[in-house]
């Protein structure tokens, strides 16, 4: 859904692109326009005198012809002079106005349209100066100027701000790619890490260090907050593993209790229906236990239930769960055999295990044993309750059997 | 000079040739600044009609005077105006006032050979002349050179 939005919004890149162009365009043409403004007024003020210094010569030269009142002289004496480049036409007239003589520059019709018009904006008045004799007027001369220089300094200079915006244009590209390397890049990092977190919960990602102090604070900051991310998440995460285990597993034994127990053998009923392969369920039962706690203390029972676990956990294979179901009762599911050899090893295990001795509390040696009753499923039960029931059974049966055998036989059932 | 309407009696020249005389004084230079100034017609013209007295843009008098062609009634002319002379007069008198700062103009010189400074030459409908170079640097006065424009070859 984020993606879709940031699609229509501007990338950070196009800001700074923007901004760039839009800064550097303004200086280039406040720079060209300036210039050219200034370069035109300086120009033109120069042909002006330049006009004014025509007319004075042309005055000049041709006085003597105007007094001789020969025209050809006079258009001779004019041309020579004043056919520059910068005039656009020369004209000597009698102090009435007649035309004495005229010179124009010839023009193209096209440029001429567009240098005339030049001409009549930047030359409205011609350059005027008289022709005096012995104090009298005898001539006028009126110099018209060519604004074809002017035009021509006008396109340079607009060719060169044009090559000057295109320059710009390409610098800015070039400027936003290496904003986008130092700035946004550091950023991408930044986002980069933060989207990894939360889709992939990998909080041990940090942001690295960028070389920019504001997006390093930053990256520091945002790594500070991960670590602590981290930590919360590592605690809870441990704290509800903990909760698991104190919920399915005995406090004193740390076997499963009986809620992982009647879990597993649901499970195992289940699972030997599917494959069609027996499993044994044991029973045991701490013989004597009563007679411990009451003559030796609930901590000498402690003891010797914890011993009882220690040498269960020893004697199982590890594809087999042992259970403290309560009191002095245990459980072990087995794993699923095809030979009923294997379950009497287990059993024969567990037993030679109860021989070796324990120590109390009180620091002196003792033994206990176990009365073990076998069920298997599905030939003694096809439930769980069944086969619970089947084993318990069986249990008694052994413990009896084993109280009549000899005095340190089974204790008496509370 | 374009030729202005002819006068009765006169030349259709006699109107250009005066005002071509005047032009040519105004931009002569004499060694010393005289006033009035003496303009001598020496012998018989035929287009000095018009050649009266005037008066120079600086303010300066002009006075017209006939006089004989010989050397010695050239004495005080400050302008010297060739008539219709035979070539040899002409060079004898232009010869005697070589070097004085006398200003001199030659009517009848087709061939350029009296060594006046100035001479005239006829169109049909114009009057101009011709500037001996030679002549006006040997005769001690000095000529604005933008004359030199408006002259029509010559030495």
């Amino acid at each position: 859904m984020v993606p879709k939005t940031t699609n229509k919004l501007p990338t950070l890149r196009d800001l700074l692109a923007r901004a760039h162009l839009r800064l550097i365009l303004f200086t280039v043409v406040l720079a060209a326009a300036s210039l050219m403004l200034s370069g035109v007024l300086v120009i033109r003020a120069y042909a002006q005198r330049n006009l004014e210094l025509m007319a004075d010569t042309v005055a000049y030269t041709v006085e003597p012809a105007v007094v001789f009142q020969d025209r050809q002289a006079i258009l001779d004496g004019m041309t020579s002079v004043g056919a520059t480049r910068g005039i656009d036409r020369l004209e000597v007239t009698d102090p009435a106005g007649q035309t004495l003589a005229r010179w124009d520059r010839p023009h193209t019709a096209l440029r001429g349209w567009a240098v005339s018009s030049a001409n009549a904006l930047i030359w409205p008045e011609p350059a005027r100066a008289d022709v005096v004799q012995g104090g009298t007027v005898i001539a006028r001369v009126k110099v018209y100027g060519n604004s074809g220089g002017i035009l021509r300094y006008l396109l340079a200079a607009i060719v060169i701000a044009l090559t000057c915006v295109g320059l710009t244009v390409l610098a800015t590209r070039i400027l936003a790619r290496r904003l986008q390397n130092e700035v946004i890049a550091p950023l991408d990092h930044v986002a980069e890490v933060a989207h990894s977190v939360r889709q992939e919960r990998a909080f041990e990602k940090r942001v690295p260090a960028s070389g920019i102090a504001e997006i390093d604070r930053f990256g520091q900051d945002f790594n500070a907050l991960l670590a602590e991310l981290q930590g919360w998440h590592a605690g809870l995460t441990s704290e509800n593993a903990e909760l698991q285990r104190r919920a399915t597993h005995d406090g004193l034994t740390g076997l499963g209790n009986r809620a992982l127990f009647d879990q597993k053998l649901a499970e195992a009923v289940a699972e030997s229906q599917r494959s069609g392969t027996p499993f044994a369920l044991l029973y045991l039962d701490v013989d004597k236990f009563k007679q411990v706690n009451d003559e030796h203390g609930h901590t000498s029972g402690d003891a010797a239930l914890i011993a009882v676990g220690d040498r269960l956990r020893g004697a199982i294979r590890h594809i087999d769960s042992a259970f403290r179901l309560g009191g002095d009762e245990f459980a072990v599911v087995l794993a699923p055999f095809f030979n009923r050899s294997h379950v009497d090893g287990v059993v024969h295990r567990i037993r030679t295990a109860m021989e070796s001795p324990f120590r109390m509390p009180g620091g002196q040696l003792a033994t206990t044993s176990l009365s073990i009753g076998v069920a298997v499923f599905p030939e003694d039960g096809s439930t769980p309750e069944l086969l619970l029931s089947q084993a318990d059974t069986a249990m008694y049966r052994d413990k009896e059997s084993r109280y009549q055998a000899g005095p340190e036989g089974a204790e008496n059932n509370a | 000079m374009p030729l202005g309407a002819p006068s009765a009696g006169g030349t259709a020249y006699e109107g250009a040739a005066a005002r071509t005389v005047r032009g040519i004084m105004e931009y002569a230079r004499w060694p010393q600044r005289r006033d009035p100034m003496q303009l001598c017609v020496v012998g018989p013209a035929l287009h000095a009609g018009q050649l009266g007295a005037f008066r120079m843009a600086d303010g300066r008098q002009v006075q017209r005077r006939n006089v004989a062609a010989n050397v010695a009634a050239l004495v005080g002319c400050d302008v010297v105006y060739l008539g219709q002379l035979g070539v040899p007069l002409q060079r004898q008198l232009t010869a005697a006032v070589r070097g004085r700062g006398v200003l001199t103009i030659a009517e009848a010189d087709p061939a350029n050979a009296s060594e006046a400074m100035f001479a005239f030459t006829y169109q049909p409908r114009s009057l101009s002349f011709r500037l001996n170079i030679d002549a006006v640097s040997r005769s001690g006065m000095k000529v604005d050179p933008r004359v030199l424009r408006v002259a029509k070859g010559g030495l």
